[in-house]
């Protein structure tokens, strides 16, 4: 008896089960197909690709919105080199965003896992609508609170702190604990949202293999390390990947918060991209840092997915 | 296969509608002047309900009044009238045409230097009614805009910058409400005896005095002119951020920190809280504050002019709408313009005691009805004396690249006073960095 005519078409002894060649779509199917994707296609071209192209020719121009723009090559990328805050500012954006990914990315598996303990439901409930709730607030809305509670001599952070004798902290306007707020409040707002990720990570980890690992006899860090880590590696590189692109491009938290300052020191390379563009109205250099920001995380984002070949397991 | 028709023309309708949706996004001006009426299209700065409900009052009011004339309005947002600005240059360069906007003092410059506005003299030469109603409007305030001898526009309304004082903590702590002539050592001994520590915790959580960390018009430049000094040169083609009268200013507002008689400066929401929760007892602003404190029924406040430093000048901004080069219809556009400074119009601006203007109206006979119609505060008529009896800070420095000269002053203001630039260092990084912003 053969069992070739078990298995599914395509699939096993090609000599036995090969349908041959594949049949025809029936035509109708490739119409329909683009009827469905034109509202997608077309949304894509207006709203991503055009201003795309659009902002790469303008960063060949000077253009200041009113005027007629002027052709002038590659001056706009020249001035990126000669600008004396540029560099600044790509470091103190660097710093915030990769202490919101450590956040989001270590702290958000902590907490996810504990999530995952035995708890009572309503309590479970509870925590999880606490971390996500923020995730679905305005983040304009969530700084201008922090805001308030951040005030250095008015806060009811610092009050609290002054409860356990801690001396008032500038959380606003040092340029030490600028960006630390800006760190904090983003990385209160979204942490959620890892959270959320990394519980339907490990809720998708079968319950069997940590079982049979207990049977023989492995710890909790143990199991931790040999098989919810590398089972839900995927999950984390994609968080990885996610919340670089989403850090490195946080606006509202520091804007609304420090206005990027003391100095530059809680600034942001798109809040200094917006001003070259709307308060300078230098279209065509907010272009140029556009661009080779863009590019930027784009090489970063590449470079994630080549190192992510060494650890993650699909 | 069945091909699902009805799923494939839903698809289709709704990329039709898309579609559509987008291209009315594009052409929504051009329908009242296909029609074949007269029309004006009107933009304004959308900071909130009063901003829109003001000028649908005066959009409707003038239809109302020229049956045939059909007026758009579009509002625009913005954190700031800098960030107004850039809006409108957007919609503008997007392809919009509009007739007038809303402008601020600040923008004068700016809309002049972009070649955006036509002055309005040759109006003011020949219309009579004009010529009244100027003669009703403080000097200063046609000053205000006037770049280069092209005057911009008849301003609606203005704020003068005048210190706002909690009465109740003033009679908590016994202390008679200032006078007019106070000085800058009977202000900081005022703002001194206000600060207390009303819950025992050894440290000040009431403070007697602050000013908005995020504009400088309701934040340094009263200082900075009462200590007879500006940040630009009279032809607002320089620089004058490290000037000795700079620094004195900004010297006292930092000892006023440093000495734990004002907190860290904050933005001007924020100050507005804390000054009705009376956490902050004095601080500066001009009108608008009101439309904020008594539609919450708060009303344990007054007003004062800044106190006398070397000098005592106003600081005063102006709205107004500017008839804009590419209006197809200035003559209607200047009706228009004219009608916003109508008695009828400025009467919005005086408002109830429960939904008061959010400015001073520009006439000062009507201005002048403030008080009399029992809106708070009790020293209402201060506003509008406040230009008719006392010299006035004109021009009000305020360079074409407005947003990013008030965004530079801004940061490096922050630097000084959180302490990490002492006020010579930062005026001078200031000045440096303001040199190649404020030009001609």
């Amino acid at each position: 008896m053969t069992t070739s005519s078990t298995l599914r078409p395509g699939v096993g002894d090609r000599s036995v089960t090969d349908p041959g060649p594949p049949a025809p779509r029936p035509r109708g199917d490739g119409a329909a197909a683009l009827a469905f994707l034109t509202p997608s296609i077309i949304t894509f071209l207006v709203f991503v690709l055009a201003p795309t192209v659009g902002v790469l020719v303008l960063s060949f121009y000077n253009w200041n919105l009113l005027s007629d723009g002027t052709f002038v090559g590659l001056d706009n990328f020249d001035r990126l080199i000669h600008d004396g805050r540029l560099l600044g500012v790509y470091g103190s954006t660097t710093y915030m965003a990769l202490a919101i990914l450590a956040v989001n990315v270590v702290l958000g598996l902590l907490l996810a896992v504990l999530l995952e303990t035995r708890m009572p439901r309503w309590l479970r409930g509870f925590f999880r609508l606490s971390y996500l709730f923020p995730f679905v607030v305005s983040a304009s809305a969530v700084a201008l609170i922090w805001r308030f509670l951040l005030n250095k001599d008015l806060g009811l952070v610092n009050y609290l702190l002054g409860l356990v004798h801690v001396d008032r902290i500038d959380w606003l306007g040092s340029s030490a604990f600028a960006p630390v707020s800006v760190i904090i409040v983003n990385s209160w707002k979204t942490i959620g949202f890892s959270i959320l990720v990394y519980i339907a990570g490990l809720q998708s980890i079968p319950d069997q293999l940590r079982e049979a690992a207990i049977v023989d006899g492995a710890g909790a860090w143990t199991r931790f390390w040999r098989i919810t880590f590398p089972l839900l590696s995927p999950t984390i590189f994609f968080l990885v990947v996610i919340n670089t692109i989403n850090s490195f491009q946080i606006f509202a938290e520091p804007r609304v918060l420090t206005q990027g300052g003391p100095g530059d020191s809680s600034r942001t390379i798109v809040e200094y991209l917006y001003d070259r563009a709307f308060g300078d109205f230098d279209l065509g250099y907010a272009s140029a840092i556009g661009i080779t920001f863009a590019l930027i995380l784009v090489v970063l984002t590449a470079i994630q997915f080549w190192f992510s070949r060494r650890w993650t397991f699909y | 296969m069945n091909i699902p028709y009805r799923k494939i023309a839903l698809a289709c309708a709704t990329t039709a509608m898309a579609v559509t949706a987008l291209a009315a996004c594009s052409n929504g001006s051009d329908s009242a002047s296909s029609s074949g009426a007269k029309s004006l299209e009107i933009v304004y700065w959308n900071y909130g309900p009063a901003a829109e409900s003001g000028n649908k009052a005066t959009a409707d009011a003038f239809m109302a009044a020229h049956s045939d004339v059909k007026v758009t309005l579009t509002p625009v947002t913005g954190e700031n009238w800098g960030t107004y600005y850039a809006n409108v240059a957007t919609l503008i360069a997007s392809g919009k045409h509009p007739d007038l906007m809303v402008i601020s003092g600040e923008g004068a410059q700016f809309v002049h230097s972009n070649n955006l506005v036509q002055p309005i003299n040759k109006y003011l030469d020949k219309d009579s009614a004009a010529k009244a109603i100027v003669g009703d409007i403080a000097k200063g305030l046609i000053d205000g805009f006037t770049v280069k001898g092209d005057v911009v526009t008849l301003a609606y309304g203005w704020n003068d910058m005048v210190v706002y004082y909690n009465t109740d903590l003033f009679k908590k702590a016994g202390i008679a409400p200032p006078k007019p002539d106070w000085t800058w050592d009977d202000f900081k001994a005022t703002a001194k005896k206000l600060t207390a520590d009303t819950n025992g915790d050894g440290k000040p959580d009431q403070y007697g005095f602050t000013w908005a960390s995020n504009e400088i018009f309701p934040g340094i430049m009263p200082w900075v002119a009462n200590a007879g000094g500006n940040l630009t040169s009279d032809d607002v083609c320089q620089a004058t951020a490290d000037t000795p009268q700079v620094n004195k200013a900004v010297s006292f507002l930092n000892g006023m920190i440093t000495e734990g008689i004002a907190p860290a400066p904050m933005p001007m929401s924020d100050v507005f809280t804390r000054f009705q929760n009376g956490q902050i007892a004095m601080f500066g602003a001009g009108r608008w504050p009101i439309a904020t404190f008594l539609p919450a029924g708060f009303k344990a406040f007054d007003i004062q002019l800044y106190p006398k430093g070397d000098t005592y000048k106003t600081v005063f901004g102006g709205a107004g709408y500017p008839i804009l080069k590419s209006s197809k219809n200035p003559d209607l556009a200047w009706e228009y313009q004219k009608f916003t400074v109508s008695n009828e119009i400025e009467k919005q601006y005086v408002g109830t005691p429960d939904k008061p203007g959010d400015s001073i109206p520009s006439r000062r006979s009507v201005a002048q009805t403030i008080s009399k119609v029992g809106v708070p505060p009790a020293n209402s008529d201060l506003y509008y004396n406040s230009i008719d009896d006392y010299p006035t800070l004109v021009p009000y420095p305020a360079p074409a690249k407005y947003s990013t000269f008030e965004s530079t002053v801004l940061r490096h203001l922050q630097q000084i006073f959180a302490g990490e630039a002492s006020v010579s260092d930062g005026l001078k990084s200031m000045q440096s960095e303001l040199s190649s912003i404020v030009t001609c």
